[in-house]
């Protein structure tokens, strides 16, 4: 790697360390980026929160729509035929 | 120990289940058969039913399983998208140097409860356009929290391609949030 890693290049590397653990290399030229990049540096924070929000959300209650009473009759049928069986 | 009472399922974490399905799947087709099919192997599986959990947390471990085995099976019929996919949309948020074609705008910080909901259905709505496929994985590691290499397993596709796959992902889902009025400047 070049001795400094382009926004494009620092996404990336972004990225991949929101799934493994870079090789020290990357995460040397990542740091660096970051350090002196704002707009990556936002980049990174806003995958955290991203993911942040993701989980938490996916945990609660909350307003999205339910299943379609189509559907629930449908399922409702099956559970019986399973259950009288 | 909850006694499980297969009958009351359906009506008291049908909904429930529904939508954390729907969430992974971008579907509601096979968020129905997510759900349907949870509740049958429940039933199945009610005798090891070993009440250390909740039946809701009991069922949604059983919803796991069957998202995943729905993703793998409809995932097989689509090609994973090779590198001319998404690429385009890439490239256009970056210069030819490599910089950010624009600055990135910070987000705002929702508190109200009001605002938690519009964002919640902004960041569905955003998933949901993402290819088939791609919303897929994203989900699975962002929502489902599994590992990169458990996804990889699972759906066989290679490490490179799930990880091209999750990096344009996170780019569209970001820029999706910001033109969607995700922003400090947008939300106020």
């Amino acid at each position: 790697m070049k001795w400094m890693a382009t926004c494009r290049e620092a996404t990336e590397l972004a990225s991949r360390a929101m799934d493994e653990r870079l090789p020290l290399s990357s995460r040397m030229a990542l740091r660096l980026h970051l350090a002196i990049c704002r707009n990556c540096a936002q980049f990174s924070a806003q995958l955290q929160e991203m993911r942040r929000l993701f989980r938490e959300e996916t945990a609660a209650d909350d307003d999205a729509a339910g299943l379609a009473p189509e559907a629930r009759q449908r399922i409702e049928t099956e559970l019986q035929k399973k259950l009288g069986s | 120990m909850e006694a499980l009472d297969a009958r009351t399922w359906l009506a008291d974490h049908g909904d429930y289940l529904f939508r954390v399905a729907r969430r992974q799947l971008h579907s509601d087709e096979l968020a129905e058969d997510a759900v349907q099919e949870t509740l049958l192997a429940a039933l199945s599986a009610q005798a090891r039913y070993a009440g250390d959990a909740s039946p809701r947390t009991w069922l949604t471990g059983i919803l796991k399983h069957k998202i995943v085995d729905l993703i793998r099976r409809n995932v097989r019929e689509v090609e994973i998208p090779r590198d001319e996919d998404g690429k385009e949309a890439v490239d256009s948020l970056f210069r030819q140097d490599g910089h950010w074609a624009e600055p990135l705008r910070p987000w705002g910080n929702p508190q109200a409860e009001a605002e938690m909901s519009q964002l919640r259905r902004v960041l569905d709505d955003c998933a949901d356009r993402l290819k088939p496929v791609m919303a897929q994985v994203f989900s699975l590691r962002e929502v489902a929290g599994m590992e990169t290499e458990e996804i990889c397993k699972e759906l066989n596709i290679t490490p490179t391609n799930c990880w091209v796959l999750l990096h344009r992902a996170r780019l569209f889902m970001r820029a999706c949030l910001e033109l969607n009025g995700f922003s400090k400047a947008g939300a106020a």
